[in-house]
């Protein structure tokens, strides 16, 4: 399917907030509600005409006011691709794992805890493995996250 | 034994003679026959693989490369080493049979390279876990930079007395 018929068809039969971003990409970028992301999911799994069945990547981004998620999906059958992404609260992030439609989320979610404090709900194992054993200062990956031996970049 | 060597042969008529000479034969033979442990992280184990394939090549140095840290002698260690990686890049230099020699080579080695700065994860310098003998600058190093700094670990070596092997 094309970008603009892509935009229509899910824009027509997803019942669910949804808004859509205008890009110069060839893929259709939209917005999610955290609340209806799983439904979502599920939704571009699913649908015979649509058949998202790869995450090719899902990270965490930090602007200073909210968190967000940015999952980019693709179609294998149908050759067609997805970008979408959800806004989270930045005092308590929480969001629901995608697991249940593509298991590759596994690895992704635990790096967006580790390193953001993202918590996702319902995932089989949220424990470190990126960074070392013994690490116990923090988030890194936030805006305002300081650390011990981080030497600055100097100013000119 | 072999430490206490020079001590047992200098009381013997020409003694100081024989033992400076299988100093120096036993200095060259190290030197000419280094072998070193495969320990490459990143961009830096590219330059070593190239270094060690036909164009430049280590074998006609005597290095071969050995998987296991017991059995060589020289650990080249090429790339960035990260604070998780830390405990590990010890560990392989205490299980290396003395005497051993550490070379560093490329800029996150030495002082942690392009990730000196804005970084929570990166070692500056493996200098502050295990002790190096030549450094070799570069980001990555030339294959001819790499080479001329094992030719300065075998001159060190061929400096070395017997008494002080480790």
């Amino acid at each position: 399917m094309t970008k603009d018929e892509l935009t229509g068809y899910i824009m027509q039969h997803f019942s669910g907030r949804l808004e859509r971003i205008e890009n110069d990409q060839p893929e259709p970028y939209f917005i999610v509600h955290c609340d209806d992301l799983t439904a979502f999911a599920r939704f571009i799994h699913d649908d015979p005409k649509l058949l998202m069945n790869f995450l090719m990547n899902l990270s965490a981004v930090d602007t200073k006011e909210r968190f967000e998620m940015v999952y980019n999906v693709c179609s294998y059958p149908l050759k067609h691709r997805l970008y979408v992404k959800t806004v989270l609260d930045r005092d308590h992030p929480e969001v629901d794992t995608v697991m249940g439609v593509w298991p590759a989320a596994n690895w992704y979610e635990r790096e967006a805890w580790e390193l953001f404090g993202i918590a996702v709900r319902n995932h089989p194992d949220l424990t470190r493995f990126l960074l070392p054993d013994d690490w116990n200062e923090g988030h890194p990956l936030r805006k305002d996250w300081v650390g011990k031996d981080v030497v600055p970049f100097p100013e000119r | 034994m072999i430490r206490k060597f020079p001590v047992y042969v200098e009381k013997l008529p020409g003694g100081n003679l024989v033992a400076t000479k299988v100093n120096d034969v036993f200095n060259l033979t190290r030197a000419k026959s280094l072998w070193y442990l495969l320990f490459g992280t990143a961009c830096c184990a590219i330059e070593l693989m190239a270094t060690g394939a036909s164009r430049y090549d280590f074998d006609r140095l005597g290095m071969i490369f050995r998987a296991s840290p017991r059995q060589s002698d020289l650990m080249i260690v090429a790339g960035t080493i990260t604070l998780k990686m830390a405990p590990v890049v010890k560990r392989l230099y205490d299980q290396m049979a003395e005497p051993r020699y550490v070379l560093a080579m490329g800029g996150c080695a030495i002082g942690g390279g392009p990730f000196y700065y804005d970084s929570y994860a990166v070692l500056k310098g493996i200098d502050k876990i295990i002790p190096v003998d030549v450094y070799v600058p570069g980001c990555p190093p030339r294959p001819e930079s790499l080479l001329q700094g094992c030719l300065e670990v075998g001159r060190k070596i061929r400096t070395q007395k017997m008494e002080e092997w480790s």
